[in-house]
């Protein structure tokens, strides 16, 4: 019996490499040795034209300009992860839970038009993300509809704004109602802390960046929805069935049971939630280039911008590479409360 | 979600005050339903009617959504170009990715999820990680790559780095972890081999994770733009489509030729759009376990 | 599903490896493996070198690559390098036009397969220099002394001409006829200075129908034109120092964001638009301050506008525009090198420079064309003639951080939250840090 089950072991060892190995090769060439390339590149002062062979290895320099070195170049980059990290933290729960939602509405065996519902949730997802993008640009304009329709709820309150031009902050404008400004303001908003000032970090989004975030939000339910919507599938109706039989109601048993069963879903959905908005490019590259005032400067467009604008790739490069710690220490922190792996 | 579902317990009641707020509930929750559908489908009709627009017309008025006069200039800008080619190129590589990812992808989540074998946390956090990396630094290391392969300018070059995503390996590595450990036992209690278990018990109960595998490996092939720039270095016969219409629409920010540009996203966001419509339709609940178990 | 699928993934799986192996090992002969494989493999390796396979016609295969244009513009391209093609027969011509130009160019030049003849903005050419990637034209080029003096400037670094000008684009001053008849204000001419330009901007606004007098963006590449008319400058001539804290540049500023500041001009953004053409074609400001550029897209968006062009006013030290330029360029790593340069000859020559610029859109380079140039499209002369006053767009290597500080600058100071002295401070400040890079 020992001897059969460590058999079943060696087998079941030998099958799980063969089951991985066509991902594993194809990882290994295309993008296992174009990260180790981009880890070289993150030590040399490459500049992204002439052949990487003639980058010169300055050691850890790149990291010290964007960490340790005052200028502009450690500056912009604690400015992009300020703006990112607002990103991150306005666009991942609202997107998880109104693709979540959505997703329970739509999977409802008795709703009506369904397939209408679930390919217009999906529509945004689809459609080309430059020409959704220019698109928003007609609509964020002063006298564009997205004004229009906060004017009419708020009737007539509500006082047009150009979007995309707009670099004030969301928690300064909320501050500047309660009275707060910078030049009333404790002295300690002044103080510099990693090339910005307290009171730059506690800016909030930026007028601008909101509107990328509200397009990238609406872009990505969609295709969140679809996970959770399979996801949904995959649970035995069996389970629901119980439940109905001991008299649970719709909520607690959606808390109670689905829920639960959703945990390795949802660690997958904010996980990639996390990976998407921390690596938001498009919409910034189309939409706003990283203005107004640099408010929508994001790490991986300034990764874009070091890398083909200004010939520092090997900058670009370790900019990258602290991206990914960055993105790597949120995921393990989010795998522990989620407890994805529980259920093993 | 308690909007709709609470619509069926009402249903069966008896008073007709009852079933009154139940129509009325019903046709509010409707209501909210198609509102939310109109502003997901807006900006998308907008891009219709652009594209029939007049230049003029569109910089005097952006967002009327009915033209004025209409025109197809933004589409007879196509005639000259090798949009049948662009077009059969995206679908070719699509389907390819697709297949692949669907094998190669699911092969390799199950593994992650369900055999336990020494290195798999490792492995699983390493494909993860790939996935955290910025694409743009890894643009030029590609093109070495592809270069020294032979691959660049084939077909070869524009599908194989494609054909398994992290994505992919990700996405149903969770949805096998999700499915109860008893159908396999059952299985392997009946001597089956782990690779007749993952063809025979699992692929089949995993219809609606693959079917979202699908549909996500083909719109991202569909609509990948950076890989195709970077692979076809002179041969113009193997353009996709993004990249054959990125040419239309002239430089972003000042004379953009609007109806082009919105002409060209309908080629692109149709078909795309007829594939989600088909295949969505096997999100059906409980059909899978149901079937399994007769 | 069970014995054959079983197989078709064993196949799939070699298969995979095969292609793995023969590719990642392409220097070592690798035996064993099958007669299709290898048939692949070289008609791949064989599409990327073309001369190799041509054989015994000894035809040189030259690839230009460049972004591409309106549709006129890109066929007229075509046309020009179809006749170059029927004029050298040992020569082939392929013009490549690719979407995301900076992306891709950077990948052909760094991965080690440039095209021949590229494109390079006169703003770009101080990286491309510093990494030693373009063949420097110096003693390639006939009669350079054609060329206006600005446009060979716009290459030149360190007394090197690195590229021949294509074409180029200076500011001048579009004006609104029917708005400035409304208001009964004369039209501008070349002779007006920055108080005629403020007075007219006074006169035309009508903040109730929505008209400004003119439109200004928070752009580096507009208020620099009036640092220059100022006086002032970006840095020394030798770029070892910023200058640009200077009283010169506190008047350039001071003007700029001032009409602004007491509502004679607005921002784009402010006008409903994406950049300052588009509020200028939608009438919504009387003047704006753009190249040749808008010519075409008023055309194409608003046939309706009735305008007028002329230079840039006078500053309190005389008349300057900018000139923007695009080049073409030769990889220092080429191999065809000797032909790249006829091409680039033929194309910016007298001959193939006239074809190109027929069209209207583009401006010749070479001073030799200006007269029939101007002759054939009077309305855009003052863009022509802003070649003699025009200062290059071209500093060094990293700039793109200044501009992108400067425009934040700016951009700030019209919303009232810097001060324009520390717009410049901030300027000079990064300035400094990327010339001592």
């Amino acid at each position: 019996m020992a001897a059969g089950i460590r058999e079943q072991e060696r087998q079941d060892r030998i099958a799980a490499w063969l089951f991985l190995s066509p991902a594993l090769i194809i990882f290994a060439i295309f993008l296992v040795i174009p990260i180790l390339f981009a880890l070289y590149f993150s030590f040399t002062d490459w500049n992204g034209i002439s052949p990487p062979a003639e980058a010169s290895w300055i050691g850890l320099d790149n990291y010290q300009a964007i960490l340790l070195q005052d200028g502009i170049r450690r500056a912009d980059f604690f400015k992009a992860l300020k703006n990112t990290t607002y990103f991150a933290l306005g666009v991942v729960p609202v997107q998880t839970a109104l693709a979540l939602f959505l997703a329970v509405v739509v999977n409802q065996r008795l709703l009506r038009f369904k397939s209408f519902f679930r390919t217009s949730y999906y529509f945004p997802s689809i459609t080309s993300s430059v020409a959704i993008s220019l698109i928003f640009l007609f609509l964020y304009q002063k006298s564009g509809l997205i004004n229009s329709i906060l004017s009419g709820a708020t009737l007539g309150l509500w006082e047009p704004i150009a979007w995309m031009e707009d670099s004030r902050g969301l928690i300064h404008i909320i501050l500047g109602w309660l009275g707060v400004t910078l030049r009333d303001g404790p002295a300690f908003f002044r103080t510099e802390l990693l090339g910005l000032t307290i009171w730059d970090w506690i800016s909030g989004p930026s007028v601008a960046l909101s509107g990328i975030m509200i397009l990238n939000t609406w872009t990505t339910i969609g295709t969140m929805m679809i996970i959770f919507l399979a996801a949904l599938q995959d649970i035995p109706t069996s389970v629901y069935e119980a439940a109905q039989i001991d008299g649970a109601t719709t909520w607690p048993t959606f808390r109670k049971i689905t829920l639960p069963l959703l945990r390795p879903t949802m660690f997958f959905i904010i996980t990639l939630g996390l990976i998407g908005t921390y690596q938001v490019f498009d919409q910034v590259y189309v939409m706003s280039s990283g203005g107004p005032a640099k408010t929508t400067l994001t790490v991986a467009y300034m990764v874009y911008r070091n890398g083909f604008r200004n010939s520092e790739m090997g900058l670009g490069a370790a900019i990258a590479l602290s991206l990914f710690i960055i993105i790597f220490i949120l995921t393990m922190i989010q795998r522990r409360i989620t407890g994805s792996e529980a259920t093993d | 979600m308690t909007t709709i579902s609470e619509v069926k317990p009402a249903a069966s009641a008896n008073t007709s005050a009852q079933s009154l707020m139940a129509t009325l509930r019903m046709v509010l929750s409707y209501g909210l339903l198609f509102l939310l559908a109109l502003s997901f489908i807006y900006p998308f009709m907008l891009a219709v009617t652009t594209s029939f627009k007049t230049l003029p017309e569109i910089a005097a008025n952006p967002v009327a959504l009915i033209p004025e006069t209409f025109t197809l200039e933004g589409y007879t800008r196509m005639q000259g170009l090798n949009v049948g080619r662009w077009m059969f190129n995206s679908a070719f590589i699509a389907i390819a990715v697709t297949t692949g990812n669907v094998l190669f992808s699911s092969m390799a989540g199950y593994a992650l999820a369900r055999i336990d074998f020494p290195g798999r946390t490792a492995v699983f956090l390493s494909i993860l990680g790939t996935m955290m990396i910025p694409g743009i630094v890894m643009l030029i290391p590609m093109f070495i790559i592809l270069r020294q392969l032979g691959l660049i300018d084939t077909y070869g070059g524009l599908i194989l780095p494609k054909v398994v995503s992290a994505f992919g390996v990700f996405l149903m590595k969770q949805f096998f972890e999700s499915v109860p450990r008893d159908l396999e036992e059952a299985a392997a209690i009946d001597g089956a081999s782990r690779f007749q278990m993952f063809f025979r018990v699992i692929l089949p109960i995993a219809r609606p994770a693959l079917v979202a595998l699908i549909i996500f490996s083909f719109q991202g092939s569909w609509n990948d733009f950076m890989h195709p720039l970077i692979v076809i270095s002179v041969n113009q016969d193997l353009y996709t489509l993004p990249l054959g219409l990125a040419l239309l629409r002239g430089g972003i920010g000042q004379n953009l030729q609007w109806n082009a540009l919105m002409a060209g996203s309908m080629i692109t966001t149709l078909p795309m759009a007829i594939i989600f419509f088909i295949f969505q339709r096997y999100f059906v609940e409980g059909i899978a376990y149901g079937g399994l178990k007769g | 599903m069970n014995k054959q699928s079983y197989w078709t993934i064993l196949a799939m799986l070699l298969l995979t490896m095969l292609l793995a192996a023969c590719g990642g090992g392409s220097a070592e002969p690798v035996a064993t493996q099958g007669e299709e494989e290898t048939g692949s493999e070289t008609s791949g390796e064989t599409a990327e070198e073309p001369e190799s396979t041509s054989g015994e016609s000894e035809v040189t295969e030259l690839q230009l690559m460049g972004w591409a244009s309106s549709e006129a513009e890109n066929d007229r391209l075509q046309e020009v390098i179809d006749e170059f093609n029927a004029n050298n027969p040992d020569l082939n011509v392929t013009l490549n036009l690719v979407p995301d130009y900076d992306t891709k160019l950077q990948t052909s030049l760094a991965g080690g397969s440039p095209p021949d003849v590229f494109y390079i903005d006169s703003f770009r050419l101080p990286d491309f220099v510093a990494a030693d990637s373009i063949e420097p034209a110096e003693g390639q080029l006939e009669n350079v002394d054609d060329f206006y003096p600005s446009l060979r400037e716009a290459f030149t670094i360190d007394d090197t001409l690195y590229c021949p000008p294509k074409d180029f684009s200076t500011l001048g001053l579009q004006y609104n006829k029917a708005l400035f008849d409304a208001a009964g204000v004369e039209y501008p001419t070349n002779d007006w200075t920055w108080d005629d330009l403020r007075a007219a901007a006074e006169q035309l606004t009508d903040e109730e129908n929505g008209v400004y007098g003119m439109v200004v963006s928070a752009d580096f590449a507009r208020w620099i034109a009036f640092l220059y008319q100022a006086g002032g400058s970006v840095t020394n001539s030798d770029f070892t120092e910023m200058t640009i804290n200077s009283p010169e540049a506190m008047e350039a500023m001071n003007f700029y964001v001032g009409l602004v500041e007491d509502g004679f001009a607005a921002t784009p953004a402010g006008l409903d638009s994406g950049w300052p053409g588009e509020a200028f074609g939608k009438e919504s400001a009387a003047m704006s301050m753009e190249g040749n550029w808008i010519a075409s897209f008023l055309n194409d968006q608003f046939p309706d506008v009735d305008y007028g062009v002329v230079q840039l006013p006078a500053g309190p030290a005389g008349e300057a525009t900018m000139a923007f330029t695009v080049c073409y360029g030769v990889p220092a790593i080429g191999e065809n090198k000797e032909a790249s340069f006829r091409l680039v000859n033929y194309l910016t020559g007298p001959e193939g420079m006239k074809r190109w610029t027929d069209l209207g859109l583009a401006m010749p380079t070479r001073a030799s064309l200006a007269d029939g140039w101007t002759a054939q499209y009077p309305e855009l002369e003052p863009f022509l003639a802003g070649a003699e006053n025009a200062n290059p767009w071209q500093f060094r290597p990293g700039f793109q951080d200044v501009l992108d500080t400067m425009n934040d600058g700016l951009q700030q100071a019209f919303s009232g939250t810097l001060l324009a002295e520390d717009v410049l401070s901030n300027t000079e400040e990064v300035g400094t840090e990327v010339l001592n890079r």
